[in-house]
């Protein structure tokens, strides 16, 4: 093998994955690159969900063609745990309830996983006092057992806290924007914008699933893409996602149906 | 004493033989002779009354105890004894010594809590008593530095542990069982706690005793009048563990709260029952259980709650959850509600079942392997139950030994 400079950025290409022999991916293919955010919109059912859990590994849907690849490196063979320490981060849009293990224990020993031996422990409280200030948290939460009891609004926030935690290179979204009131969705949006940034974040690269377009009047998409059953049938700048607002998903769900009629 | 180990036929197994042994060598202690060749009696009469039922193929049984390599006549049993006491009547001393040490109080806390007469295993434990520690808090005293007993349990033991608390007397209690692996070890021991009026016990079991360590444990209570009970226990170590622990909340406002958990790895039994009785108007229990096996390991938890007739008023509770880490481990829940009263509250629930994979699932995103996903969802698993033992350093302790459990476990 000569020398070869690895390509930066996560790339799906083709892919296609079903559920219980359902398939639902029907071939995707995007490309997020460090410091980008790209939306990913479409009305419920369109497959969203499914990319999500596609790309970090769950086990109940099966890939069953097309690549994905982290940095140049094929990820799809790997488990989560893999996928996360390759810097690949999941904000669910139903997380679960692990009762028993705090806040801090939890992000602490994710912190530990995905960047080993980085943060002494006075450190890492610092920085966890200051984010859970950020996201306008009490640092109660942190001794609370992870998503147990929580709110719908509680649980996201405990994503976005894990976001800024661990730093990762990219990151999807899923429907973090649900539940959540104006002042929750303006620190996302203020998470997502100091992660983005190369002067003070990561550069993390960021896929934003949602159903509304709400969100993206808090984070500036960079590209906005459309999917529908399975696949992306538009592509275009934040304009898109004005158009969204005005006319819903039947105008273009209509033009995709005459595109192949 | 030299004579003793050399005499196989007296100082092995359980017999009246090996029973004039003991008394021979060490007098009869606390216990009078005639209670104990008594109790060896009643030993010997009764059936076996908790053997296990249901088609499983349960690897240890009481029924099937073999005990005719134990050595009750073997060294004497020391309890190392941590107690900060002041100077205000209060007393922690080896069991055996008590009745010379405290004969009143002695007298009038022995036996209030314990009935053997129906009792096997019991009895056999009040037989051959020898070593244990006798608890003695005085009217209103207050001891605010937790007693820690401490043993070392191989050969034969069968340690009996009598605490008492006077009127609104208050104490913390830990007991800790550890053992090595010199082979034969088989402990049966008695517990009794008597609480006066107003008085405030915690009390903590913590077993982890030698993996080939065979532990029969009876534990006791009797509450008066406004007394709370905050009992719990770690069944943790010992290859067969079996602990029987009833509590009567036999006078008004009485109150418990009882915590247990084990976990079964490698091919351990664990063998776990609880009872509360509310035998008086207003009297309160909440029991909380966390099991787990993984391995071949099994257990059972049998939790039973009485309400009798006059209990107006009661409150009781009780949870138990199980929680299955291997194909192989089995652990059977029954918990059970008796209840004669009309007016009362009783709320029981029990869960079995494995961790799901939701959880596993969330935790590898945030980058732990399946494995330390495992480890940290059960040992969560068991954090309530940890949450209610008094002071941290021993709720670290158990936090410890379990992960050392899981530890133990990745590595077979």
């Amino acid at each position: 093998m000569g020398e070869r400079v690895a390509e930066s950025g996560l790339r799906i290409a083709g892919l296609r994955a079903s559920v219980e022999g359902k398939e639902i991916l029907k071939g995707i293919d995007l490309f997020v690159e460090r410091g980008s955010v790209h939306a990913l919109m479409g009305p419920n059912g369109s497959g969203k969900s499914t990319l999500a859990f596609s790309l970090t590994g769950h086990p109940s849907y099966q890939v069953t063609a097309g690549t994905v690849t982290l940095d140049g490196e094929d990820i799809l063979a790997l488990p989560p745990d893999k996928r996360a320490k390759a810097g690949l981060f999941l904000s669910f849009q139903y997380p679960a309830a692990i009762p028993g293990v705090s806040v801090a224990n939890f992000i602490r020993t994710a912190r530990q996983s995905v960047r080993p031996d980085d943060l002494p422990p006075a450190k890492f409280r610092k920085m966890i006092y200051e984010k859970v200030d950020e996201l306008d948290m009490d640092t109660a939460f942190l001794s609370r057992y992870v998503n147990d009891g929580f709110s719908g609004g509680e649980k996201k926030r405990l994503e976005m806290l894990q976001l800024a935690m661990l730093a990762p290179k990219y990151a999807v979204l899923d429907e973090t924007d649900s539940g959540l009131d104006v002042d929750a969705l303006k620190s996302v949006g203020a998470t997502v914008g100091t992660l983005r940034s190369s002067e003070e974040g990561e550069h993390t690269g960021f896929l934003i699933i949602t159903h509304y377009p709400r969100i993206l009047q808090y984070i500036t998409a960079d590209r906005v893409h459309i999917m529908i059953d399975g696949r992306i049938v538009a592509e275009g700048g934040p304009e898109l996602a004005d158009a969204i607002e005005r006319e819903g998903y039947d105008k273009i769900r209509e033009e995709v149906a005459g595109g192949v009629a | 004493m030299a004579s003793l180990s050399e005499s196989p036929s007296a100082a092995h197994g359980i017999s009246k033989a090996s029973l004039d042994a003991l008394i021979a060598a060490r007098g009869e202690g606390a216990i009078p002779a005639q209670m104990r060749y008594d109790a060896l009696a009643r030993f010997e009469e009764l059936p076996v009354r908790q053997a296990l039922k249901g088609g499983r193929d349960w690897k240890h049984d009481l029924a099937k105890l073999d005990l005719s390599a134990t050595r009750p006549a073997g060294e004497p049993l020391v309890a190392t004894i941590a107690a900060d006491l002041g100077a205000r009547g209060a007393l922690v001393t080896p069991f055996d010594s008590a009745r010379t040490a405290q004969a009143g109080a002695f007298t009038a806390l022995f036996g209030r809590a314990v009935d053997t007469r129906d009792d096997k295993f019991a009895s056999l434990a009040l037989a051959f008593q020898q070593g244990g520690a006798f608890v003695w808090i005085p009217e209103g005293v207050q001891i605010e530095e937790p007693i820690r007993i401490s043993y070392a349990l191989t050969g034969g033991r069968f340690p009996y542990t009598l605490i008492g608390l006077g009127r609104g007397a208050s104490a913390t209690v830990v007991e800790h069982f550890a053992g090595d692996a010199s082979g034969a070890n088989f402990a049966c021991g008695i517990c009794e706690l008597v609480l006066g009026e107003g008085a405030t016990l915690h009390y903590a079991v913590d077993q982890r005793t030698d993996a080939s360590a065979k532990t029969i444990f009876t534990r006791r209570a009797a509450l008066g009048r406004n007394a709370n009970l905050f009992f719990a226990t770690a069944e943790l170590g010992a290859e067969h563990a079996v602990e029987r622990v009833r509590i009567n909340a036999a006078e008004p406002g009485s109150s418990t709260e009882v915590t247990g958990f084990f976990f079964a790895a490698g091919d351990q039994h664990v063998d776990l029952a609880s009872e509360v009785i509310h035998a008086a108007a207003a009297t309160r229990s909440q029991t909380l259980i966390r099991s787990a096996g993984t391995d071949r390991g099994q257990g059972r938890y049998y939790g039973n709650i009485k309400i009798l007739p006059n209990a107006h008023g009661a409150d009781a509770r009780l949870r138990d959850d199980a929680l299955l880490l291997s194909e192989k481990a089995h652990v059977d829940s029954v918990p059970a509600l008796e209840i004669a009263a009309n007016d009362v509250k009783a709320y029981h629930g029990a869960t079995v079942g494995a961790i799901s994979a939701d959880e596993i699932f969330y935790a590898q995103t945030r980058g732990l392997s399946r494995s330390e996903a495992e480890r940290m969802i059960a040992l969560g698993f068991f954090e309530p139950a940890i949450a209610r033992f008094p002071t941290e350093a021993l709720r670290e302790e158990l936090r410890h030994a379990l992960e050392a459990k899981f530890h133990a476990t990745a590595e077979t």
